[in-house]
This record gives C-alpha cells, structure tokens and sequence, in this order.
C-alpha cells in the first residue's frame, strides 16, 4: 500500500502535468450570457470540441450582458484579457482603434467567409478588414396584441405612423389599464426606441457631413409624436419608468397594444403566456414612406495579445459550424446569420422569423463612430427630459446635437 | 522628556505595511490615471495638465451629483440615526418577544443590499407594484403613482430605503451603547423624581454620545459610497436626475469610457470623505475633552 507521502507526490507530478498541458494550448473565451441556455450550451461546445482536438483545453468565462465591457475594460487594462470574447459590434471601432483587436484575414478561407449572410458580416469589417465574426444578430419589428386590436374595432396592424397614432388612442380608450403604445424611456436602448420614428421621418443617426442628426426636422417630428402620443395617454404613463423588459412585460400581461422589440420576445410569450394572441408586423412608415429598423450583431474577436491565435481560430471554426450555429440561434431567439443555417426548417417555418427577416433590406446598424456608447447616453438624457416635459422639443434636441457634435469632433 | 519606547510603533508596523498595500498603492494608481490622458482601455497616453480635472468641474451633472450626493448622505444617515434611537430604546426595554424583535429588525442586514433594491423596483412598479395595488387597497390613491418616473418620487424613496437598509447597523451600535449604561442611575434618577423625558436627555444622550458619533462616521462612509440601491432603482436617471458620485462615476468610466475623469471623481470622492471624517473626529474629540475637563 503507498503511503500518503507517496500519494502527495504522485498528486503533485499529475498537477504539474496538468498545468504544463493547460499553458500549452489553453483559449480562454469570454461569451455573454444571454440567457440560461447560454452557459449550458457553451459548456457542450467546448465538451465536443476537445474531445475532437485533444491538444486544446477550452475555458468558458460566461458574464452577464450588463457586465461584459465593464469586464472587457478592467482585464484588457490589467493585461488579463482571455483570447476571444464576445462584444457588441457597436464597440468594435474603439477595440480596433486602440490596437485590441486582431485582424483575423490571414485565418478566413473563402469558404468560411462564404457562411455568412453579408448583411451581418459587413457591421465587422473595418477598413477593409475583418476584425469579428458576427455570433449574435436580430432586428426590430412591431408585436401587436390581436384581442386588443379586436376589442379596439382594429383589424389591421398599422402601416403609418399616423394610424399607429389613431389605433393606440382607440386601444387606451378601452381603459381598464390597458395602453395603446408601449415607450421604452429607461436604460440601453432608450435611444434606439425612439430612433424607430426617427429613421421613418427620413432622419439619420449622424447626418452625410458627419454631424449629428438629432437637430434634424425629422428629429423634431419624430420626438414631438411621441411626446403627443404620452400627453394624449396613448402610451403606458410614466414612461421614463419603463426599460424594455418593463415594457414587454406589460406586453406579455396583456395591458398594451403594440410595442418595438427583438424576435426573442416571441421565444418568451411562447414560454410565459402562450395564450397571448399576438402578430408581427413591420414597423410603421413616416409621412414620405421611409421606414427602418435596428439591426444589431454582437461580435465575436480575437486579442491581439492572444498567444494561441491559432488555436483560437479553430475553435472559432468550430464555432462556426452550421450545427453549432443552429444550435445557438434556436436557443436564444436570433436571427440565422449564415446561409445553411437560415435554410434550417427551424427557421424557415417560423412566421415571427420571417417578418424580422423581410425587414434586413432596411436595418440600419449602429453607426461606426468612436464614442458611440457617450452620444446613446446623451440621447437618451435629452429623450428622457422631453419625455418627462422638462424640455421643450427643439431646444433640448438642438443641445443634445451640440454635445454629441462635439464626441463626433465636428 | 520621557523617550519613546519604539515596541508600539513596531507592533503597528506589519498592520500599517498592510493597509499601504491595499490603500495607498490603488490611491497612487488613481493618481496616475488621473492625471494622464488615457484610453477606453485604461491604458495611460501622458499627462494632460489635469485636463480630467478641468473637464470634471466645467460639467453640470457632476456639480449636480455633488450637491445631491450631500443630500442623499446627510438625508439618509440623520433619518437612520433618528429612527435608530428609539428603536434601540424599545429593544433594549424588557419585554415579551424582545428576542424575536431584534431579529426582525436585523432581517434586512442579512439580505444583500442589491437584492433589496430589486425588490423595492418592482414593488414599485406603476402598473403592477406592490405599493400602488396597497395603496389602492386602501382607498388613499385613485390613480398609480409612477414611483420611478421622475426624481421628484424616485429620490426621495431611495433616501426612504437607504434609511430602512441602514437601520439594522445603526439600532446594533446603539443596543451596545446602551447595556454599557449602569442600570443604577436611571435608579437613582428617578428616585429624585426625574421623568423619563428627563432621563432621556440627561443620562442616556450624553452617555450615548461615543457611540452616536461612531454611527455618524462610519455611515456616512458607508452612505456616501453607496451604489446599488441608486443603480438599481433609477441608474441616476431620468436624464441624470437621481445621480450620485458613485453612480456619475460608474457612468464615466465603465458606460462612455471616460477612464480618466472617472478616477478623478473618485479622487474628489476620497478627498471630500477623508475632510469629512478628519474634521468630525477632531470635533468630536475636542467635545469629548471638554465634557471630561468639566
């Protein structure tokens, strides 16, 4: 029988072993957790993958959304950072600007590139090159309860914005706690809610010449209708109290009539009140016909700094392939952003999908500008003083564009 | 002159090396970001001529944060102090269930600060909040009160529930103040016919004093630095209305990037922390030298 010194040593060699094998080919990744499925998910990855390559160990880091670019800034500021993480793409020019982020041309063949679908792919490329692979996309669309609609005497979801204005006072009428439109006006994304009506008006986020599109008549427009839309009580009251999982609670309650979201909401109602009559529509045009809605991808990169780019890659080869990509998407509620994957019956079976899907043509992503994160923040400010009518329109759009011309550097 | 025995200095000695450690070197890291230009990735890009100081006070929102910061701190810590006092009063008297009491009181310690937050943020939901569908209950509203739609409601609940969270502290500090008071004074006061009001103010304060002023110190600390219950609720908004330092910090360094000003206000924080706590505790020590001299 070994003695217990003899155990201890033995157990020292196999950890030496152990650890010598780890700095040999470890990647260290950094994903988000998007929703309780992620984790698990990327768990059974990284379970396939070593056990088809032998020679790499995978470890997952799995952060809340809310914490990644905390996390990202202090690691990459300490020198800690893993290999590949996952980012919003609307972060990746400060990434690549500041030198963190790797070009990954020298690894894509022109098979891999030939998986995605360009539209999500083009959000990563910068100067010519590309810097992340898209891991993550959706768009917004309209969800509209149908029972609210019939109650109301509506038949049709509205196609305008000026019918989208008529339906939702009709459906507040009904009373009872029910409110026609649901206003986003709190945290991320309170800019993106009201971009929405922006981009319908014919305004742009920043304008041809480089500055700021806020000051614009289709600002103005757009921000003067949904603070009409608050004061005529044709929104939930107290808007600036209500985030987005705020609002799509009311909606999955059934207390209001129409609201922008992503596809995952479906993914939600079928989970949490699966009796909920609901439909899909585009987002309602402006005055010209314009129309538009936000496309969103979220990146995956690879460090500069990384000492085991190669293994990397594979990984992200994996990663990449279609089962895998299929199996993710389902999960979390995204859009297909490869070709093979969007031809999977999961997909093309999907009415939801489909609605979101015919919109890409006029998704409009988050403008490549430095400082991006500051000018959403100003936006949302100046929003949230309209909305609570402590500015008057024009002047406080007109200074919110100032400030963010001077992030703009115009 | 007697000469100094070194032995204290030495014992304190491995103690003090520990605090430098984790205080005074991330001070002099804050120092370095401070004062240099640096990137979204913290990384420094030379010295700037105090730029991110500069830039700090031409900002409206961080005079805002400043003012409001006070409030908040002196809001919250006097409304804890004068509900603490009465509670630890009833607690420390002689009653059935006393033991079941003081657990109740202390529950809300137990429970993390943030879950707390959480759950206040949907208790006060404008459609489906606890309080609202209470109040309704009640017949004292017709309509919701949107709670956290403007700062005119939002602060001053926030103050309300940083006073409940810092009750359960502040009533232990005064329970140990109290069983430190002999029981034979308040016996002989009222053999000289004393009322209680009177043995209030003229036993149980002035003894209280020591620990009313420790209670004072460490929860303006702990207030004034306080994050969650701000973040969670509100995030400082709308439109940066409800912001306090630490909030407009964590907004500067960790949302726009701004790595720089945001080690500057914590800097500005430190300092404003460290007058505070000097000048109370000299003023608080010279009273007491007074009381002792009288």
């Amino acid at each position: 029988m070994k003695t217990i010194w003899q155990k201890i040593a033995l157990a020292g060699v196999s950890l030496a072993a152990l650890t010598a094998a780890a700095s040999a080919g470890t990647v260290r990744v950094t994903v988000a957790e998007y929703s309780s499925k992620t984790g698990p998910y990327f768990a059974e990855a990284e379970k396939a993958f070593e056990a088809a390559n032998p020679g790499i160990d995978i470890q997952f880091e799995v952060v809340p959304w809310d914490n990644l670019l905390q996390k990202l800034t202090t690691d990459i500021a300490g020198g800690s950072n893993a290999d590949l993480s996952i980012i919003g793409t609307r972060w990746l020019v400060d990434f690549v600007q500041q030198g963190v982020a790797a070009p990954l041309d020298e690894y894509i063949t022109p098979e891999f590139k030939g998986r995605f679908i360009d539209t999500f792919l083009t959000p990563s490329i910068m100067d010519g090159k590309t810097y992340g692979l898209p891991i993550a996309a959706s768009a917004r669309a309209m969800y509209y309860n149908k029972s609210l609609f019939e109650k109301a005497g509506v038949s049709e979801p509205p196609k305008t914005w000026a019918e989208l204005t008529d339906t939702a006072k009709k459906i507040s009428a009904l009373g009872d706690g029910v409110y026609g439109f649901g206003l986003q006006g709190k945290e991320i994304e309170t800019d993106v809610y009201f971009y929405y009506a922006m981009w319908s008006y014919g305004g742009e986020i920043v304008e041809a010449d480089g500055t700021s599109g806020l000051d614009s008549q289709a600002a103005i427009d757009a921000a003067k209708l949904y603070k009409a839309l608050i004061d005529e009580g044709a929104t939930e009251p107290g808007v600036t109290s209500y985030n987005r999982e705020d609002v799509q609670n009311l909606f999955k309650q059934g207390k209001i009539g129409m609201m922008m979201t992503a596809p995952f909401l479906s993914g939600q109602i079928k989970a949490e009140a699966p009796d909920l009559q609901y439909g899909v529509a585009p987002i309602p045009a402006g005055p010209n016909g314009d129309q538009g809605t936000y496309g969103v991808t979220d990146s995956i990169i690879l460090f500069e700094n990384s000492q085991n780019k190669a293994e990397a890659w594979k990984f992200l080869d994996f990663l990449f392939s279609t089962e895998w990509r299929v199996k993710f998407t389902v999960n979390e509620g995204f859009l297909p952003v490869q070709k093979e994957e969007a031809a999977d019956p999961h997909f093309v079976n999907d009415a939801d999908l489909k609605v979101f899907a015919s919109l890409l043509p006029n998704a409009r992503f988050a403008p490549v500008i430095a400082g991006w994160e500051e000018i959403a923040e100003k936006t949302s400010n100046a929003l949230q003083s309209i909305y609570l009518g402590q500015g008057e329109v024009e002047a406080t759009l007109k200074a919110a564009a100032a400030e963010a011309n001077t992030v703009l550097g115009k | 002159m007697r000469r100094r025995n070194p032995l204290p200095y030495l014992l304190i000695l491995p103690s003090f090396l520990l605090a430098a450690a984790v205080i005074i070197w991330p001070v002099y890291d804050l120092v370095q970001i401070a004062s240099n230009d640096v990137n979204r990735f913290g990384q420094l890009r030379g010295f700037n001529d105090f730029a991110n100081f500069t830039a700090l006070f031409a900002d409206p929102n961080f005079l805002a944060a400043v003012g409001r910061t006070a409030l908040w701190t002196v809001a919250v810590v006097a409304g804890a102090i004068l509900v603490s006092v009465p509670v630890a009063l009833i607690l420390n008297s002689d009653f059935y269930g006393r033991d079941i009491a003081r657990v109740i009181v202390m529950l809300p310690w137990a429970v993390s600060l943030t879950m707390t937050a959480i759950v206040w943020r949907w208790a006060l939901n404008g459609e489906s909040g606890m309080l609202n569908s209470g109040l309704r209950a009640l017949g004292l509203i017709d309509t919701n009160i949107q709670w956290l739609a403007s700062a005119s409601t939002a602060f001053p609940m926030e103050i309300a529930i940083g006073i409940l969270v810092t009750i359960p502290f502040t009533t232990t500090i005064f329970l140990g103040g109290l069983s430190s008071i002999p029981g034979d004074l308040y016996e002989a006061a009222s053999l000289e016919g004393a009322s209680g009001w009177q043995q209030f103010r003229e036993i149980t304060l002035p003894l209280l004093r020591p620990f009313l002023n420790i209670a004072i110190v460490l929860n303006t600390i702990y207030v004034f630095n306080s994050f969650p219950i701000i973040w969670v609720m509100t995030q400082g908004g709308p439109a940066n209305s409800t912001d306090i330092l630490v909030t407009h910090l964590y907004k500067l360094g960790f949302r726009i990037g701004q790595l720089g000003q945001a080690s500057a206000v914590s800097l500005v924080m430190f300092a404003l922390l460290l007058f505070f706590t000097i000048v109370y505790v000299r003023l608080a020590m010279r009273e007491e030298r007074a009381h002792q001299g009288a």
